[in-house]
């Protein structure tokens, strides 16, 4: 309820702020005007809301899966992890950003460089966070554990999983909205079609509305995809 | 006199204790970046790799060489804004954190307002932040911030409630203020969760940074790379993404020495 | 009034400066430039160098741009004095979004860009085209190329046009037919890595359409307020010009101090191109930025045909050549 007051406090103070000092709408358009434009575009903006959506849930999918799955190599495999912790933080070091000319060179201007672009993204954030929560695990508890004769594979499953959950699903949250912005950012350096696409082509045309309602259907996009992957990991981590 | 001699022996043996598996480290990684160039070198020699797709390592490097004081003004100019941005980040983050977990009234109403702002791709409204802030460092630093304190916001005040409400009732009874149980009970406990978003943070301040840069700026590694994208100089493309990796890992590898010190060496006192 | 009192308020921190710097003879300005340090710009940043705009009494700064940078949007709002933009079609924009620029030269008197295809392939005429695929800039060159085919009767149906990404490799390698490429820029790479004989291309000028680009731009307020400067800047802007078309490697000099790592041999091409599109048709008699009035009309009543723009422009009011005419016809000469 309360996010629900500073919201619509927010909004009052924009509208107020755009109407109040008459800010012409290349400054900053008023909500109002932002929402009327969105239901006029709403067809163009729903498919282009629709690829942007399915490049970021896929990126997501294999992102996560990567992750998680590169973490848990790393910890089984722990001679694995001097020879491939250097190079994957490397990799990891160079920004996202300064890939996407590569990407769009070696993938194309369509879907699929994009939900490469997610992968890397989202893979990143959820590795960093799994093998952090692995790696929080009390040494004595894994000696302890090992020493009932348990293997690699059940000292991660019975004891670095359940510590390292809230940790993954952190980092799994941080990454839903990553998979958005970085998608619509791939798409604004080279697309046909999707949300960033929209807002390239309204920047070029000087259509500030346009721009301001694509973003609107950006975050609207983000907040429920935040939202659904925060309900999955509450569900999940008391069920366990 | 032996007395006044041993206790700085002591410490140096004790900081030796912890730097040595840094420099172990630091060794492992220079061998690990060794072998991904040698193999990266031979790969492109070996498969025929065309310049377009992946130039030799050899000729990404002679291009710097060729002109090393416009990618050196790049480094440090990116350098400073990432700095500038993740120090502003995780100063707010940290502040975020714990005022919200003194003032749930205000997490509720400003946390759902922050996770939105993180949802606006920031190059969609490049032209308002160079119309709000000018053509400065400061606009770069800011799209930096804006990238980091979130994640900083999100682990702190995780970290903070994670702490067991029996210690926080004990210290209390102890006679201790809202003060010191922050400072030696909350933070202490969750400073290794913050530490995860420092990491993060470390690449998304750059990552910041250097698309602030695409926003109409004269030096940086985003100038040099976007530059080089549209005039297909795919070796400077490269030189330029050489030169953020070394800055991102650079960057990673303090805040994770801090870390040690700061959690595993605090840890152990 | 009040969005104009607004804006004077927003302005009031970096209007303390040059109230200063008047007092000293010089008041600052900024050049939103439309992309990255290039020779493109080449006159601008020599004039600098060579302190012509100091010589004017305007402390000038050369902001580049980038992309979602838009440079109307940047002078509209006063955050930039000066704006180099995109051309004739993104002045009609603004104009329309009743952004308050003012056009004070136009750089660029031809389409800048021709559409590229391979000379041993299937295409030899506009005819060709059918059934081909083209990838275009779907930031104005979309409606040159769907005019030029107009004229040569193929209707949008008839090819698949896909917007076309940062490189030309997708071309090198003949996963398309037909590419955009602007003769200073795109053009370069693709003599470079295919050779220059092996490439066809198709100008717009041949089927009657120009779209003269890289304009001059000022805010309504600044062209009202401080004539006397936008003249000065003209001025200036002109010689560094006219230096750096005669000397060209002073020219590449300038713009590599901005940029060192760009590569020379593409930088000295360009300014060639550059100085072919700045000297052709009117500007060949009247001078450089010369605003031609035929030329933009007859892009104004494209773009209405194609309905690009929705209401007509006030070409009088958007164009402004009183600043230009202020100058000395010989002083204007390449």
């Amino acid at each position: 309820m309360r996010g629900v007051l500073g919201g619509v406090l927010l909004i009052l103070l924009w509208e107020g702020m755009a109407r109040g000092f008459a800010l012409p709408s290349y400054t900053l358009p008023a909500v109002s005007e932002i929402l009327g434009s969105i239901w006029i575009q709403r067809a163009s903006l729903i498919s282009g809301g629709a690829t942007t959506l399915l490049e970021a849930v896929v990126g997501y999918g294999l992102g996560t899966t990567i992750g998680i799955g590169l973490a848990v190599l790393i910890t089984v495999l722990p001679w694995s992890r001097t020879a491939l912790l250097p190079v994957v933080m490397a990799v990891n070091s160079v920004p996202v950003a300064a890939y996407s000319p590569l990407v769009l060179l070696w993938f194309g201007i369509g879907v699929s460089s994009k939900i490469v672009m997610v992968t890397l993204a989202v893979g990143f954030t959820v590795f960093l966070s799994a093998l952090a929560g692995f790696d929080r695990v009390d040494r004595r508890s894994v000696d302890l554990l090992r020493s009932f004769g348990a293997g690699q594979a059940a000292v991660l499953w019975r004891l670095r999983l359940p510590a390292a959950l809230p940790l993954i699903a952190a980092g799994m949250r941080v990454a839903t909205v990553r998979s958005l912005i970085v998608a619509i950012v791939t798409e604004m350096l080279g697309a046909n079609s999707g949300l960033g696409w929209i807002i390239y082509q309204a920047v070029v045309q000087i259509d500030f509305v346009q721009v301001w309602s694509a973003i609107f259907v950006a975050s609207a996009i983000s907040l429920a995809f935040f939202g659904l992957i925060g309900w999955i990991e509450r569900r999940v981590i008391f069920w366990r | 006199m032996s007395a006044s001699l041993s206790a700085p022996a002591m410490r140096a043996t004790g900081v030796w204790r912890h730097t040595a598996p840094v420099l172990l480290g630091l060794g492992r990684l220079v061998l690990g970046l060794a072998i991904a160039a040698a193999v990266w070198e031979g790969a492109v020699l070996a498969f025929g790799i065309r310049p377009e797709y992946l130039p030799r390592l050899s000729a990404i490097l002679s291009t710097i060489a060729a002109t090393p004081e416009a990618y050196a003004a790049g480094f440090l100019r990116t350098l400073l804004e990432t700095l500038l941005g993740f120090a502003a980040g995780v100063l707010v983050g940290v502040l975020n954190g714990v005022l919200f977990l003194r003032a749930p009234v205000l997490r509720d109403m400003l946390f759902p307002i922050f996770v939105v702002s993180q949802t606006i791709p920031v190059i969609a409204f490049g032209a308002l932040v160079v119309l709000w802030f000018g053509n400065t460092l400061l606009a770069k630093a800011v799209i930096a911030f804006y990238l980091t304190f979130f994640p900083v916001t999100v682990n702190t005040l995780l970290g903070l409630q994670s702490v067991d409400p029996r210690q926080v009732a004990l210290l209390r009874s102890f006679g201790a203020n809202g003060r010191q149980i922050l400072f030696r009970l909350l933070l202490p406990t969750a400073l290794p969760q913050i530490f995860v978003a420092l990491r993060l943070g470390s690449s998304l301040s750059l990552v910041g940074a250097i698309v602030g840069e695409w926003f109409g700026d004269t030096t940086g590694l985003g100038v040099i790379l976007l530059q080089a994208m549209y005039t297909e100089q795919v070796t400077v493309m490269w030189a330029a993404i050489l030169c953020a990796a070394l800055l991102g890992t650079g960057f990673y590898a303090l805040v994770s020495l801090a870390e040690r010190w700061l959690v595993f060496w605090g840890a152990e006192q | 009034m009040q969005r104009r009192t607004l804006l004077a308020a927003a302005a009031v921190a970096p209007a303390i400066l040059p109230a200063i710097a008047r007092a000293q003879g010089t008041q600052k300005a900024t050049l939103r430039l439309k992309w990255l340090a290039q020779t493109q710009f080449a006159g601008f940043y020599l004039a600098k160098a060579r302190g012509y705009y100091e010589a004017e009494g305007i402390d000038l700064t050369i902001n580049p741009g980038g992309p979602n940078l838009l440079t109307e949007n940047l002078v509209a709002t006063g955050a930039d004095t000066f704006g180099l933009s995109g051309g004739t079609d993104s002045v009609f924009a603004a104009r329309e979004k009743n952004l308050p620029v003012v056009c004070i030269g136009v750089s660029h008197q031809q389409t800048p860009f021709f559409f590229v295809t391979r000379a041993d392939g299937p295409i030899r005429t506009l005819q060709d085209f059918r059934g081909k695929t083209i990838t275009t800039w779907y930031t104005g060159a979309n409606y040159v190329l769907l005019g030029m085919l107009a004229k040569a009767g193929l209707k949008p149906g008839d090819f698949t046009m896909q917007p076309q990404q940062v490189s030309v490799t997708p071309f090198v390698e003949g996963q398309i037919d037909v590419v955009t490429a602007t003769k200073y820029n795109e053009f370069y790479t693709l003599m470079t890595r295919m050779g220059r004989d092996k490439l066809r291309t198709f100008v717009a000028e041949e089927q009657g359409i120009t779209f003269p680009r890289d304009t001059l731009i000022v805010n309504e307020t600044t062209a009202r307020q401080k004539p006397e400067m936008v003249r000065g800047f003209l001025r200036a802007s002109i010689k560094g010009w006219r230096d750096a078309l005669r000397d060209q490697k002073a020219g590449v000099d300038a713009v590599m101090a901005a940029a060192p790592s760009l590569n020379r041999d593409h930088q000295e091409f360009m300014l060639v191109e550059a100085g072919k599109l700045m000297t052709a048709g009117a500007a060949a008699q009247q001078g450089l930025f010369w605003i031609d009035e035929a030329a933009i009309r007859s892009a104004h009543d494209f773009l209405r045909e194609h309905e690009v723009i929705k209401q007509p422009i006030d070409l009088a009011k958007t164009y402004d050549g009183s600043f230009l005419a202020a100058i000395p016809a010989a002083d204007r000469m390449a």
